[in-house]
């Protein structure tokens, strides 16, 4: 009957047993009761695909997805996308091209490039614009992003996928790990 | 810990075990209670505070019985929780006859709510902009509707009865939507036209079935958004009537849309745009998709 849900998932590979409300979305989840930040809200309505993280492989909005139905499924955020103190090769890519400027929107558009690539690791450039038809850039990097996704194409390719993010930051004079 | 941010209104969520519970329990607390699968419109239409179920009846544990795409006994049968992203890697997306399908698909909102949208929730859905719907009817499609006294099926053409209401009764879901596989030399089409390119609702939107035998139109069906008063979809059935038998020809054409239309559609003005601009536009986008139906056939 109706009340809370007992729900075991895994995000980014780590197991999780919570008891939630039905009316939960996975985006407060992640965000409010895990601490997954990565995931933003924009518009709360599917739109802005601020919120998109893979569920099983697939996107999804998180803010049109209810945690209650998620038993045992595996979600992927973009803090789960690489290893600890490694960055994922559309991640570099999108820093080399530019393509983050105020950043609010850069998760969740890594997100579909992830699952975009999972599924076709060449993809024209309609195919990513159609793909990033999910993601609203309030700054406008659309076609940094589309570069970005080609060069992630290029280092997958080479079989680059994970760098290494203290070597990232110098070479690309970002702030230092803390 | 309870976490309500306020832009959702609180609901329960009943997970059934099997499709008699989910009926039992749709039937049992109508009309509190509504079945959600994909969640991409009535998540939003709750956010909005446009409905207020007390109950929503988790779907998700019938998708392995009503997800599923076939050719049986010559129908193209369509499991209601088959999602978009499924239907894009099925036949429908890779044979001419079901062209109008990938017409559609790439219309449809935007790419993450492909994988997530369902064909069922897209016709209970029922407005003008409810895509597969429009196409649905131009292939004459038929629903098949589960319920606590049993199944029962309605063309797709009666099952909208008014905007946002499909002929459901309590304790009734979408189960299946099928129609007669097309034979050889037919094709559909769909057009939607906007000021923008996605994640729109459509100024006209238009689907077409055609079905040409040694140049002459063996077979016509048309629908789109609205014909008159009622802005749910339907067929026109003139214009199909004044198609048939007919060559098909640019000019012809041109000449049936320009007599039958202004006579027999009527659209509304509103904030996006007048009625009179939509009554245009549909005349554009019929032609357009009878164009690109029948050069899928290699007709022109």
């Amino acid at each position: 009957m109706p009340g809370l849900h007992r729900v075991r998932f895994k995000v980014n590979g780590r197991e999780y047993e919570l008891e939630v409300p039905g009316h939960e979305r996975l985006l407060d989840t992640l965000r409010y009761r895990l601490g997954f930040v990565g995931v933003k809200e924009g518009c709360g309505r599917g739109e802005c695909g601020s919120c998109i993280v893979l569920v099983n492989g697939e996107p999804r909005n998180s803010c049109l997805t209810l945690t209650a139905r998620l038993n045992n499924a595996e979600v992927t955020t973009i803090e789960g996308i690489a290893p600890p103190g490694k960055l994922h090769a559309i991640q570099v890519a999108f820093i080399e091209t530019g393509g983050v400027q105020c950043g609010f929107c850069t998760p969740g558009f890594i997100m579909m490039a992830k699952a975009l690539l999972d599924r076709n690791p060449d993809p024209s450039d309609e195919e990513i614009r159609e793909w990033f038809t999910s993601n609203i850039c309030r700054c406008g990097s659309y076609n940094h992003y589309v570069e970005a996704v080609k060069k992630a194409v290029e280092y997958l390719r080479k079989g680059i996928v994970f760098f290494d993010e203290r070597e990232v930051r110098e070479k690309l004079h970002l702030k230092p790990l803390g | 810990m309870n976490i309500v941010l306020g832009v959702l209104l609180i609901f329960e969520l009943y997970i059934p075990n099997s499709l008699d519970d989910a009926l039992e329990f749709l039937a049992k607390y109508y009309p509190d209670a509504m079945p959600i699968a994909g969640g991409t419109e009535l998540l939003i239409l709750i956010r909005d505070k446009k409905i207020r179920p007390k109950y929503l009846v988790d779907l998700s544990p019938l998708r392995r019985q009503f997800s599923y795409i076939k050719l049986e006994n010559g129908l193209v049968k369509i499991g209601a929780l088959t999602t978009l992203w499924e239907l894009s890697n099925s036949f429908l997306h890779n044979d001419v006859r079901y062209a109008g399908f990938q017409d559609v698909w790439h219309k449809f909102g935007t790419m993450s709510l492909r994988f997530m949208a369902t064909i069922g929730g897209n016709i209970a859905t029922a407005t003008d902009f409810s895509d597969y719907l429009v196409l649905l009817l131009a292939y004459d499609a038929k629903v098949k509707v589960s319920g606590v006294n049993g199944e029962r099926v309605v063309p797709l053409g009666e099952f909208i009865v008014e905007r946002r209401k499909p002929d459901l009764k309590p304790g009734e879901i979408i189960t299946e939507v099928f129609f007669t596989e097309p034979p050889l030399n037919t094709s559909s089409a769909f057009e939607k036209f906007d000021r923008r390119s996605i994640l729109i609702a459509g100024l006209a939107n238009s689907a077409v079935y055609l079905h040409i035998d040694n140049g002459r139109i063996s077979d016509a069906k048309i629908s789109l958004d609205m014909i008159k008063e009622k802005r749910i979809p339907g067929r026109l059935r003139v214009l199909e009537e004044s198609l048939k038998g007919r060559e098909f020809s640019i000019e012809f054409i041109e000449k049936t849309i320009e007599e039958t239309i202004p006579k027999h559609v009527e659209k509304y003005t509103d904030w996006w745009t007048t009625g009179d601009y939509r009554l245009e536009m549909t005349k554009t986008s019929i032609k357009k998709a009878l164009l690109r139906a029948a050069k899928r056939i290699g007709v022109v």
